[in-house]
């Protein structure tokens, strides 16, 4: 009977009252991302490791519960568990089914998003979309669980590309949303040093690494984000950066110090302009500058 | 004046309306599901209201003006008006400070026909939480002012630059009040100033207070019991519309961050906010916030500088707040036909349960019920719209 039900349907069943912990990965499988461009073979790399992490999460608890995503430019779906019904697996070499079937349902949905990827033109991962998805993903199954058991999630994000200003609200509103619902945001940089995920990090309390050797890439993520955010107190884990929490201006996109800020849309400019550029509002000249100009103009 | 208040004031004054037959049985005859459906009906209505009003009051100082009369030992909320409100305003204190992170509140309370002010306007909310929970031990005695708490809040509130939003919420659970003057004076004040006040009766309807309200363009509201009285003051964790007289202007302020010096361990020092601190005294540590103009350490932000009076904050407190002035679009309800297999976001397999879908207007994704009022709850950014770089950009620009 259960096979006849759809996988998002019965995947999420939580019947033990036990604690639970929940992991979502999110893997930027755009192809246009700078690592990938360079070389291809990569990202067999990057799935391979991923899903060896994912099925050690499983191993260490039966109620463990895994998705997995991938993000592109223009979408990001569940790769596990998929749409659609789930495969139907037999025992290969004495592995465990569960295994196989993340294995096997990750690579062929990974490989339906990939082949449907027409544009070679280079285009940024929206990871803060996925980030959002998984958000609301974790909130259905907080709802469905069973009165008195307990759920720990947490969405441990894999990527190589960078990360881009334009996406700073989405990325701020999914991280205090995460704050608020008690998930820990976890980030494993590939390629470059990603600072606004990193206040994600901060902010969420999850761990922020960016891996020095790709090659590597399966022990980092044993290492660092395997155990759950209340074991790693008791681990010796790469210390956590300072965050720089300093306000980039909106007019020269510059760090800054002290600033102006508007009052109506809360704009952050780095020198005072009598019009704000976001909202529009035109602003009352600050006395003491006025007292200034009229000085000058009567000598 | 009469033509001022609401032509539907009173329940019977309106039509007569069968409540009972939006009630509905479901197949088991149960009505939770029924009773679900209308409350989250009710959300729905609110965030549909809610789009449009541009310019809000961001920059909010509002005092709570708390009833510590005799009335409020009466036990009609459960244990007592005194401890059940003080237990809602703790979440209310909560939500005030995560939604509005660069605001500031202060707590006056009424009681004995004199008015106190508990705490001055603090932008720390466990501070004020602490100071709240100590009030449960006050002794409730006489008759409250309501006239005396209202100037005591706008001596304060008049000192403030033009540019902030000056607000009053006063819970009355009282149905007299004792002043020393004429009160519409001082509601003709309130009135110049641009003080928006709203009050929340415990009791019943006030004209004096209905007046209030009206006259400052407040809400008054009276409670039916303790779920909807949490209800109605949580209404005011959201910004406000700015009110007409709110003068925009850009205010200078600092965004500390760590020094670091490369090579050298940071000095031990104490911070400004602890310093004349009686009960917990300011300790030596490294680390904490610098203010960039005059390097005062603080260990918390926001704060306003206690040496030069810069207003410090972190990028992040601004940006907690940019959801209140960029909503995520409101979701055209449809009925369910198939559309789509799976809500968007949660995955969730649509069946026959779901009688209505709800439709993103720019990405044409189709999200359940949960979802939209999760997104426009809590997320405040519309999934489809931003895992999509055709969509994401469309949005940005508006």
């Amino acid at each position: 009977m259960n096979n006849i039900e759809l996988p998002s349907e019965t995947q999420p069943d939580i019947t033990s009252t036990d604690e639970t912990s929940l992991l979502v990965v999110i893997l930027d499988s755009n192809p246009g991302q700078k690592m990938l461009r360079d070389n291809p073979h990569i990202l067999t790399h990057c799935v391979d490791s991923v899903i060896a992490f994912a099925n050690s999460h499983l191993m260490q608890k039966a109620q463990n519960k895994l998705a997995i995503m991938a993000c592109h430019s223009k979408t990001s779906q569940f790769i596990f568990p998929g749409p659609g019904r789930p495969l139907d697996v037999r025992q290969i070499d004495g592995q465990y089914e569960a295994f196989t079937n993340v294995e096997k349902t990750t690579k062929q949905n990974l490989a339906k998003i990939l082949s449907s990827e027409t544009s070679s033109a280079i285009t940024e991962s929206l990871l803060a979309g996925a980030i959002a998805m998984a958000l609301c993903y974790i909130a259905r199954l907080n709802r469905i669980k069973p009165p008195g058991a307990k759920l720990n999630s947490r969405i441990l994000v894999v990527t190589g590309s960078g990360c881009s200003a334009s996406q700073y609200m989405n990325y701020m509103n999914v991280f205090f949303t995460a704050q608020k619902q008690n998930v820990v945001i976890d980030v494993c940089a590939l390629d470059q040093h990603l600072s606004l995920l990193q206040q994600g990090c901060d902010i969420t309390n999850g761990l922020y690494l960016k891996v020095p050797q790709l090659q590597g890439l399966l022990q980092y993520l044993l290492w660092v984000f395997l155990p759950e955010p209340p074991i790693r107190e008791k681990l010796v884990l790469p210390p956590p950066v300072k965050v720089d929490y300093r306000a980039a201006c909106f007019c020269h996109r510059e760090l800054i110090d002290i600033g102006y800020v508007c009052s109506v849309c809360l704009s952050i400019f780095c020198k005072f302009s009598p019009i704000c550029t976001t909202c529009h509002t035109v602003f009352k000249m600050p006395a003491p500058l006025a007292g200034k100009t009229k000085k000058k103009k009567k000598i | 004046m009469g033509d001022e208040e609401d032509p539907k004031e009173y329940r019977w004054e309106t039509g007569y309306e069968k409540t009972w037959e939006a009630i509905k049985e479901d197949d088991e005859g149960f009505l939770e599901a029924s009773v679900a459906d209308i409350v989250q009906r009710a959300k729905r209505k609110r965030h549909a209201l809610k789009q449009g009003s541009q310019k809000l009051g961001m920059m909010r100082h509002l005092f709570i003006l708390l009833d510590c009369s005799e009335s409020m030992s009466s036990q009609d909320l459960k244990p007592t008006r005194l401890m059940c409100t003080l237990k809602l305003l703790e979440i209310f204190l909560d939500e005030f400070f995560d939604q509005n992170p660069i605001s500031q509140l202060g707590v006056i309370i009424m009681h004995n026909k004199r008015a106190e002010k508990i705490s001055d306007l603090a932008g720390n909310c466990r501070k004020h939480i602490k100071l709240i929970n100590n009030l449960n031990r006050t002794s409730l005695v006489g008759e409250p002012s309501l006239q005396n708490g209202l100037e005591m809040a706008l001596s304060s509130l008049k000192l403030l630059p033009s540019h902030a939003s000056r607000e009053i919420l006063v819970i009355m659970g009282s149905l007299t009040t004792c002043d020393p003057g004429d009160i519409l004076n001082t509601i003709d004040n309130m009135k110049i100033e641009g003080v928006r006040c709203s009050i929340i009766g415990l009791a019943a309807e006030v004209h004096v207070c209905r007046l209030l309200a009206n006259q400052t363009n407040g809400v008054y509201n009276v409670i039916l019991d303790d779920s909807h009285f949490k209800d109605l003051l949580l209404q005011h964790v959201d910004p406000p519309p700015a009110a007409k007289c709110l003068e925009s202007s850009l205010i200078k302020m600092g965004f500390p961050h760590q020094i670091n010096i490369e090579g050298s361990e940071e000095p031990l020092t104490m911070c400004m906010c602890h310093v004349d601190s009686v009960d917990d005294g300011s300790k030596l540590t490294t680390g904490g916030y610098y203010c960039p103009q005059c390097f005062s350490k603080y260990c918390e932000l926001p704060v306003e500088c206690r040496a030069c009076g810069l207003t410090l904050v972190s990028a992040p407190h601004l940006a907690r707040s940019y959801h209140h002035l960029f909503p995520a679009a409101n979701y055209v309800e449809m009925t369910f036909s198939n559309q789509a297999s799976i809500c968007f976001a949660c995955q969730k397999t649509f069946s026959e349960a779901d009688k209505q879908v709800y439709q993103c207007p720019n990405c044409k994704k189709v999200f359940c019920l949960d979802c939209d009022i999760f997104i426009h709850d809590a997320l405040h950014t519309c999934p489809g719209c931003a895992t999509n770089l055709s969509t994401f950009q469309i949005t940005h620009s508006n």
